[in-house]
């Protein structure tokens, strides 16, 4: 590929290339993959060669659908759009025979669109249906049925398809119906109700207003608005489909590095790596610090157990990112960056390695980028395995190739970072946001959020959730609205009992505070921490003293040992959990345990020793009588409580088995 | 050859040439109980022979030197010119190995101009580089926070019980290597493992052996 020139972005971004008319995205992210979506794309490009069918057949990363994988978006001609989950390998003929030949949608499959809409702008094609009630037996098929029927009756059902849905983005609202390819949506459908859909909104082309359903998706989708979209190893792609680096040209040749640290400060972005620290304000200072050189560094050392928003973001849309460092390191004056990743991503350090390469290829990277006087290269460093790198000294040792020990700050990298010279780290998903910002401007991403935590954060909630997935949602969106509304609540229908934010360093969040909305303050405030987002859903049976000792003994682990507080304190505190958890603490422990994390919170040297005992202090807030329970019960009831958490767990293997077999 | 053997002894020279070990002590022995000392000339062909032996060993050594002097000098060059390189090319150095040798990381350490003591230092800080060899095949538990929360902690202790290891030691017989690890971020198909690089969601402790038998039935074929 030629080297690029300023022309030839002004050219693209005039010119969106066409697409193709027919596609199969597969979608191929770790989760992916672990799934079979490599298997998948083979079986396809062969059924593709068999048939010599003209449809394009590419490489995606992930929508976020982690509970789906494998996820495969397919765009027909005379069909909707769809994304299709748990398409298993084996399932290729019959998606390609469904599509190519027979021109209908697959059953059982469709992941309903999120895009709701309240008018019907075209005629109904399709009808999906599912039955999102919690009750005994799915009514599903008794739906699909009675809709067949009604069509037949009125000579229609060669117009319209009624689809078996498997999953509509709506729970517990009853029989769902989702009309393609407008999108409307009608939830808590009767039986007498299909009838009059049918003769209202599919004959007439009619909303029916008293089962529409009005509320809008929760998501907002910015940090992860290609992912899923764009093929993440090709820098064209991403040119001619996703405008691109335009933001890049637009802060190279119309604004000034001070213009661009303004538009930050008026979208107000905070970094997205858990402590909130304004952007803009790092950028600045920064800047301001005279130097030589100044390094810019992606951290993308997502250590955290439980969250894979940034291995997501990095594999799905690298160029992105990287656009974000270009831009972030035009604002600070700096010619070289690193992306520092975890090793445990192989993916996606590749996939980086390969956008850097591309960049580099078509004059991106480089010497005088676009003609201009900016000259800008990034390298990648690996991380090795060690949680306390995220922390920002630490993490400028280990690009150095030392240990990974923190630093007492001041002075902070903006002052004296790698090497010496002022640095800014930031976290993928911050970066992944510069380039949207710079597009659309501040003030729009402004637009999203609360008063003082603007814009989106991305979540990856897992844990005892019925749909494990990557969720953006603005910020003062409240726990159980992504809980609830967007992943489907409580696996298997238990009882909630607490959230867990933030990973290691965060805390616990009791079902009755869940209506708290999302922002760095108020997460503070209840003794967690927004963290990078992880998010983890605990039911009834989980023991609030065993999450926290697994957390503990996390940062225990994880202490590199430098200071005392973080390395004596942490492992006294598990050796008191550990005690209780036997039934065999005593009453003096619980204040015991309040100084050693009160020390621990003064007096350690980084982030993880400060934060190592918010999980054990928040249990112990929202859930003291479970300690007192140990205290007072003694081993018998130590023994009775892991004994029914054995007996709890035991069941569920054999069940499965015995339908498996 | 620089050793030139007497004349009168040079067919049980030749003989002993090929002789191995076992044979040699066997000779010993019995000359020993012949004349209840070991003769002179005898020691002294031994003596020789063992030289031979040795300085046919030093080449093989040396030429196993020259491999990691090589390799090593290849990963360095990589890595010449960029400051803080330590790390990757322990990380080089792991892909191609599997762990870190010994003798490896002192050659580094000549290469470099480190002391060995700061490569151990940064070594034995990251979780991710091994100091011992891996198994033939691998089997690791993720117990990141929604794997532990769906199980995880059963998985391993049937793999405990399965494999009469702990996690990150590997069976007496170099076959199946064990650890856990953080996340591998499936947190979508929790509890996952990964055996032999393919990872596999929603174990059951009931798939465990499953799991083993096949890593070991395909030991089996591969001999």
């Amino acid at each position: 590929m030629k080297t690029l020139t300023r022309q030839d972005l002004a050219a693209l971004a005039a010119q969106p290339a066409a697409a193709p008319a027919e596609w199969i995205r597969v979608q191929l992210d770790t989760g992916g993959i672990a799934a079979g979506a490599e298997t998948l794309f083979t079986a396809l490009d062969h059924a593709r060669l068999e048939h010599r069918l003209p449809f394009a057949l590419q490489r995606t990363g992930s929508t976020g659908y982690a509970f789906a994988d494998p996820v495969v978006e397919v765009q027909t001609v005379g069909l909707p759009r769809v994304h299709y989950g748990h398409m298993m390998p084996e399932l290729a003929p019959q998606l390609i025979e469904s599509h190519f030949t027979h021109r209908r949608l697959l059953d059982d499959h469709v992941i309903a669109t999120r895009r709701r809409s309240l008018v019907l702008d075209a005629p109904v094609t399709h009808i999906l249906v599912r039955d999102t009630g919690n009750g005994p037996g799915s009514k599903t098929e008794f739906f699909q049925f009675s809709f067949q029927e009604e069509l037949k009756r009125r000579g229609l059902a060669d117009r319209v398809q009624v689809v078996r849905a498997f999953d509509m983005g709506i729970y517990d609202e009853g029989a769902v119906v989702q009309l393609l390819p407008s999108a409307v949506t009608y939830t808590n459908v009767l039986a007498p109700d299909v009838a009059r859909i049918i003769t209202e909104s599919i004959e007439a082309g009619k909303v029916l207003d008293d089962l529409l359903w009005k509320t809008s998706d929760k998501q907002v989708r910015i940090v992860l608005r290609h992912c899923g979209e764009v093929d993440p190893d090709s820098v064209d792609d991403y040119l001619r489909r996703a405008e691109g680096y335009q933001a890049f040209a637009r802060a190279l040749f119309e604004l000034t590095p001070e213009q661009v640290i303004a538009e930050m400060k008026v979208s107000a972005l905070r970094g997205r790596g858990g402590a909130g620290f304004p952007t803009w304000m790092k950028w600045q200072l920064t800047r301001a610090q005279p130097a030589t050189q100044r390094y810019v560094i992606c951290n993308g050392d997502e250590g955290d157990p439980g969250a894979f928003m940034d291995r997501s973001v990095l594999e799905s849309d690298p160029h992105t990112v990287l656009e974000g460092m270009l831009i972030a390191a035009y604002a600070m004056g700096s010619s070289q960056g690193y992306f520092y990743i975890r090793a445990e991503y192989p993916r996606a350090v590749e996939r980086i390695q390969r956008a850097l390469d591309q960049a580099r290829e078509i004059g991106l990277l480089g010497q005088n980028i676009l003609g201009s006087t900016f000259s800008f290269d990034a390298k990648i460093r690996l991380g090795a395995g060690a949680f306390v790198c995220g922390e920002e000294t630490a993490l400028i040792a280990s690009i150095e190739g030392k240990r990974g020990s923190p630093s007492p700050r001041p002075p902070y990298p903006s002052v004296r970072g790698l090497w010496g010279m002022p640095t800014a780290i930031n976290n993928v998903e911050t970066l992944a946001i510069v380039p949207a910002i710079l597009l659309k401007g501040g003030a729009w991403y402004a637009g999203h959020g609360t008063e003082t935590s603007k814009g989106t954060k991305v979540f990856a909630v897992t844990g005892k959730v019925r749909n494990a997935q990557l969720v953006e949602v603005p910020m003062g969106t409240t726990l159980r609205q992504i809980v609830f509304e967007v992943c489907g609540g409580v696996l298997d229908n238990k009882e909630i009992k607490a959230v867990q934010t933030g990973g290691p360093s965060g805390g616990v969040i009791p079902a009755s505070l869940l209506d708290t909305p999302v922002s760095y303050e108020t997460l503070q405030q209840l003794g967690s921490i927004m963290g990078s987002g992880g998010m983890l859903v605990m039911d009834k049976g989980d023991s609030m003293v065993e999450v926290a000792k697994f957390y503990l003994r996390f940062c225990v682990d994880e202490s590199c040992g430098k200071c005392a507080p973080c390395r004596i304190g942490g492992y006294q505190l598990l050796q008191i959990l550990d005690r209780i958890s036997r039934g065999r603490g005593n009453a003096g422990d619980l204040a015991i345990i309040h100084r050693v994390c009160h020390a621990m919170q003064k007096a350690s040297l980084c982030g993880l020793g400060q934060t190592a005992p918010n999980p054990v202090l928040s249990t112990l807030r929202y859930f003291g009588e479970e300690y007192q329970a140990f205290i007072e019960g003694g081993p018998s009831y130590a023994r009775k409580v892991s004994g029914a958490a054995k007996a709890a767990k035991a069941p569920a293997p054999a069940t499965t088995q015995e339908v498996s077999s | 050859m620089k050793t030139n053997p007497p004349s009168g002894s040079e067919s049980s020279i030749a003989d002993l040439r090929h002789a191995d070990e076992a044979e040699l002590i066997d000779m010993l022995e019995k000359a020993e109980q012949k004349h209840g000392f070991i003769p002179r000339e005898i020691s002294d062909e031994i003596a020789r022979l063992l030289e031979v032996k040795l300085e046919r060993l030093r080449r093989i050594q040396g030429k196993l030197d020259t491999t990691i002097r090589r390799d090593v000098q290849q990963h360095v060059a990589h890595w010449r010119n960029e400051e803080g390189n330590l790390i990757m090319i322990l990380h080089a150095i792991q892909n191609q190995h599997g762990y870190i040798p010994r003798e490896v990381a002192m050659e580094l350490s000549r290469e470099l101009g480190v002391k060995l003591a700061r490569i151990y230092e940064v070594i034995t800080f990251y979780h991710y580089f091994k100091l011992q060899p891996p198994g033939a095949h691998n089997v690791t538990v993720c117990n990141g926070t929604a794997c532990y929360l769906k199980g995880s902690g059963d998985l391993i202790n049937e793999l405990r019980t399965q494999l009469g290891i702990a996690e990150g030691q590997t069976t007496p017989d170099r076959q199946i290597h064990f650890e856990t690890v953080r996340c591998i971020g499936c947190c979508g198909m929790a509890p996952a493992m990964v055996v032999d690089g393919k990872t596999c969601g929603h174990v059951k402790t009931s798939d465990v052996a499953g799991h083993l038998a096949n890593l070991r039935a395909k030991k089996e074929t591969a001999a």
